[in-house]
């Protein structure tokens, strides 16, 4: 069970963070009025962390389509109001599957290329922690008395880190969201691109 | 009701979680807290996952370095599987959607003026009065019902090996296959019992569990101090007419009256005369009619209704 979990782990970061830029995307164009998007996608991560095997799914990018857009459906019929418009557009799933421009994942030697990447990104004192933490694999703890902070910072730094690397992983534009400060206003991402919902 | 948290914010919590796991993962009272925090809403568990996915991928980077580094970062790897074994069940028994497996603690909170019935996954039912909130917990040797505010009506469904505990404050009360209700008020909690025997007790409080008996009522005070016995009350039915959405009065003053109507709803009853106040009154209303019962009272007593936006004022005539 635990093993099996760990695999989903690792299979979420591999095969579906990657194209959630092109799933945000999709369900921001054709769901912008029902509800919000990064709501639909925490659901849609929800349901996907309860998969106790992946080995059946051949093609993970239309999977993770495929279950945000029945997370997005529920959301609809759950709504009191529903616009007729915003059930038959987000129905046009295969058009934003068959979207080329959106296929951004790279494999093997180049793909740890880019987490190596992602991490070199890091403001300083962030990076020396993640490349502690994950090239040299020393634990927090230790990694506190070395910097000579405490583990309270490392952990603050860390949680910094972790999103915008998220952020990069998942968007394109993750510089702007790498100061570890909550989005407050409404919700709503600070990141320019974002729609107004109705 | 409380509001909703915002998809950033709960991302923002996600990811400290995330890290708070990887430092100290053999802690216990860690675990809990996380679920806790996890059963709170169910895109939690959607960016938990989500934020671990990015950050178990940067364990790839390690591969790049090689060396005794590696070995490092498996026994890491295997504490935090081990500490996230439960998940893949509560993340099951989340994307089963209401199928309650045995973790997950659930939360209930109703408005003002709503009335909720609430089946349990034991075979239980929860009646849950207006402006409550509750927390229930199936666990493999006990059902934790967890009262923070307001009132509910249970009726437990026999299991000898699972006791049905509800917590209001520091006040407990026990039930192994019976019906009760608790209100949580000011300095204590009411329990009342239609059917079988509960034990009541405070936290902190000396002395044996107090048995209130079907048909009796006990106030059991916060302060666990005199103890009071149960008393025979032959008014539970009309007590517990909620569960209806009715309100029953049967010779209550017109002040108790009204403050029960207020209980329900946001247009709140004032009776401006306190000669009426003490008047009693005996009727049968909706408890979203707090305007009929104003009417009724009025004409009943020669008085006069004014109805405000936000108030219903009862004077004299």
């Amino acid at each position: 069970m635990s093993e099996g979990r760990a695999r989903v782990v690792a299979w979420l970061g591999r095969e579906i963070l990657p194209h959630e830029a092109s799933v945000r995307a999709w369900l921001r164009r054709s769901f912008a009025a029902a509800g919000d998007v990064d709501d639909i996608l925490q659901e849609t991560y929800c349901r996907l962390a309860a998969l106790t095997n992946i080995d059946h799914i051949d093609q993970p990018r239309g999977y993770f389509f495929q279950a945000a857009r029945s997370v997005a459906l529920e959301q609809i019929r759950r709504a009191r109001v529903v616009r007729i418009e915003t059930v038959s557009e987000i129905e046009a799933l295969d058009l934003a599957l068959e979207d080329p421009s959106a296929e951004r994942i790279v494999s093997g030697r180049r793909e740890l290329e880019r987490v190596k990447g992602l991490i070199a990104a890091l403001p300083d004192r962030c990076r020396r922690i993640f490349e502690m933490r994950k090239i040299e694999g020393v634990p927090q703890r230790e990694i506190a008395r070395r910097l000579g902070v405490t583990e309270h910072v490392v952990e603050n730094e860390a949680v910094r880190g972790l999103r915008a690397i998220l952020a990069a992983m998942t968007e394109q534009d993750a510089p702007a969201r790498s100061h570890g400060t909550r989005d407050r206003e409404g919700g709503e991402k600070t990141d320019g691109r974002t729609r107004k919902r109705r | 009701m409380v509001e909703r948290e915002s998809a950033a914010d709960i991302e923002a919590d996600a990811a400290r979680w995330v890290v708070r796991v990887d430092r100290d993962s053999e802690n216990p009272g860690l675990r809990a807290e996380l679920d806790a925090w996890l059963a709170g809403d169910r895109r939690r568990l959607g960016a938990y996952v989500r934020a671990e996915a990015a950050w178990t991928h940067m364990d790839r980077a390690s591969v790049l370095a090689g060396g005794e580094a590696t070995r490092d970062v498996g026994t890491t790897m295997i504490r935090r599987r081990r500490l996230v074994a439960g998940f893949g069940a509560l993340a099951a028994g989340l994307a089963a959607a209401m199928v309650a497996p045995r973790l997950l603690a659930r939360r209930y909170d109703t408005a003002l003026g709503e009335i909720r019935r609430v089946p349990m996954s034991d075979g239980s039912v929860a009646a849950i009065n207006t402006d409550s909130k509750l927390e229930i917990a199936m666990r493999p040797r006990l059902r934790a019902v967890k009262l923070e505010r307001g009132e509910a009506w249970f009726a437990v469904a026999k299991d000898p090996e699972r006791p049905f505990v509800v917590e209001s404050g520091p006040v407990r009360v026990r039930a192994v296959g019976t019906a009760f209700s608790v209100r949580k008020r000011e300095g204590g909690s009411d329990v009342l019992v239609t059917e079988g025997v509960v034990e009541v007790w405070t936290r902190d409080g000396e002395g044996a569990p107090r048995r209130v008996a079907a048909g009796q009522r006990l106030f059991a005070k916060n302060d666990g101090g005199a103890p009071a016995s149960p008393m025979a009350d032959a008014d539970l039915g009309r007590k517990l007419a909620w569960r209806d959405g009715q309100i029953v009065l049967d010779g209550q003053t017109l002040a108790e009256a009204a403050a029960e109507f207020n209980r329900y709803n946001d247009r709140k009853i004032v009776v401006a005369d306190p000669r009426l106040a003490d008047q009693r009154f005996v009727g049968w209303f909706r408890t979203n009619d707090p305007e009929g019962f104003a009417e009724a009272a009025a004409t009943t007593f020669n008085g006069q209704v004014s109805l405000g936006g936000e108030t219903i004022v009862l004077r004299g005539g």
